[in-house]
């Protein structure tokens, strides 16, 4: 798996509101992820809610923030000091509780994955736009939400790796 | 032209999840283990730079350069299924150890994982837009015709 520079958790979090402040700059739109993934379904749905709203333009600035973001990843990578492994390991501690098998495993990750889709579209965004730009604003939805998450994670990674480690 | 610079803010961000830690798996189980508090670190951290940030923003009126327009800072509303959907997410959170953008971060990364947990994040939106959109055929919207 590759290894990456990690700042410190206050260092990081500068770095990310001084970004999310840039957005609003430049922008004017407040930071946030998760809809975006209902602009990839507007392509392959013709279902109402992809059509609407949100979704009336889909090739919209959503789109391509998150082309954007597996290149950050990538630079991220290209950066750090160690060359750039590509694995299916989720690290020591995930691996010692998921299953081996990667059909099994990857089974695991997209029913995760189904939680956090359909979870950020019933609570109406994710931890960027409740937890990091919902916080931001004092807006009390976004931060009941993010109680929320926190609520949700813990409740699965102690079952998890007290039952299962 | 706007929407294409979101490609370069698109790297920038994803740039700075890694920097963060928040593409290290590890650091998602040890947040809701209580053994390292990184990622709460860059959470408070950068919600505190954007109370700040934001004060600032609106005291000043900022107009931002691609709308010209004074910024509207209008937060999410609150609806019914907000808090079962924030557990839900949450769930997903901590046992995928990625959210919706760092997934696709660690993609770039290499971290191969992902791949699994982005088409659940899809599948998951999709589900939502099929229940949401039969919503609507069953129920018209005919209360938004009616307001004044």
């Amino acid at each position: 798996m590759t290894e990456v520079i990690v700042w410190s958790g206050w260092v990081g979090g500068l770095a990310v509101g001084l970004y999310m402040l840039l957005q609003w700059l430049v922008s004017g739109h407040p930071l946030g992820v998760s809809t975006g993934y209902g602009n990839l379904c507007s392509f392959v749905s013709d279902a109402r809610f992809f059509h609407e709203g949100d979704y009336s333009q889909p090739n919209n600035w959503r789109l391509w923030f998150l082309i954007g973001l597996p290149l950050g990843g990538l630079l991220a990578a290209l950066t750090s000091p160690n060359a750039i492994v590509a694995s299916f390991s989720l690290g020591a501690m995930y691996d010692a509780v998921l299953p081996q098998a990667l059909w099994a495993k990857g089974l695991v990750l997209v029913f995760g994955g189904v939680m956090i889709g359909y979870g950020s579209r019933m609570a109406g965004g994710c931890t960027s736009g409740h937890s990091i730009a919902g916080s931001a604003m004092l807006n009390p939805p976004s931060l009941l939400a993010s109680a929320g998450f926190f609520v949700g994670g813990i409740i699965i990674v102690q079952l998890l790796f007290n039952l299962l480690a | 032209m706007k929407k294409y610079s979101f490609l370069l803010l698109g790297v920038a961000f994803g740039f700075i999840l890694s920097r963060a830690g928040a593409t290290t798996y590890d650091y998602y189980a040890k947040l809701f283990l209580f053994e390292d508090f990184q990622l709460l670190w860059v959470i408070a951290t950068a919600a505190a730079v954007g109370v700040a940030g934001v004060a600032l923003f609106k005291k000043i009126k900022l107009r931002s350069w691609f709308e010209g327009q004074v910024v509207q800072f209008k937060g999410k509303p609150y609806k019914p299924s907000l808090v079962p959907g924030s557990l839900l997410f949450g769930m997903g959170w901590g046992l995928a150890g990625a959210c919706p953008g760092t997934a696709l971060v660690m993609l770039g990364e290499g971290k191969l994982g992902v791949l699994f947990t982005i088409t659940g994040i899809a599948l998951g939106t999709y589900l939502y837009g099929l229940m949401q959109s039969r919503a609507l055929t069953v129920k018209p919207p005919t209360v938004v015709a009616q307001s004044s």
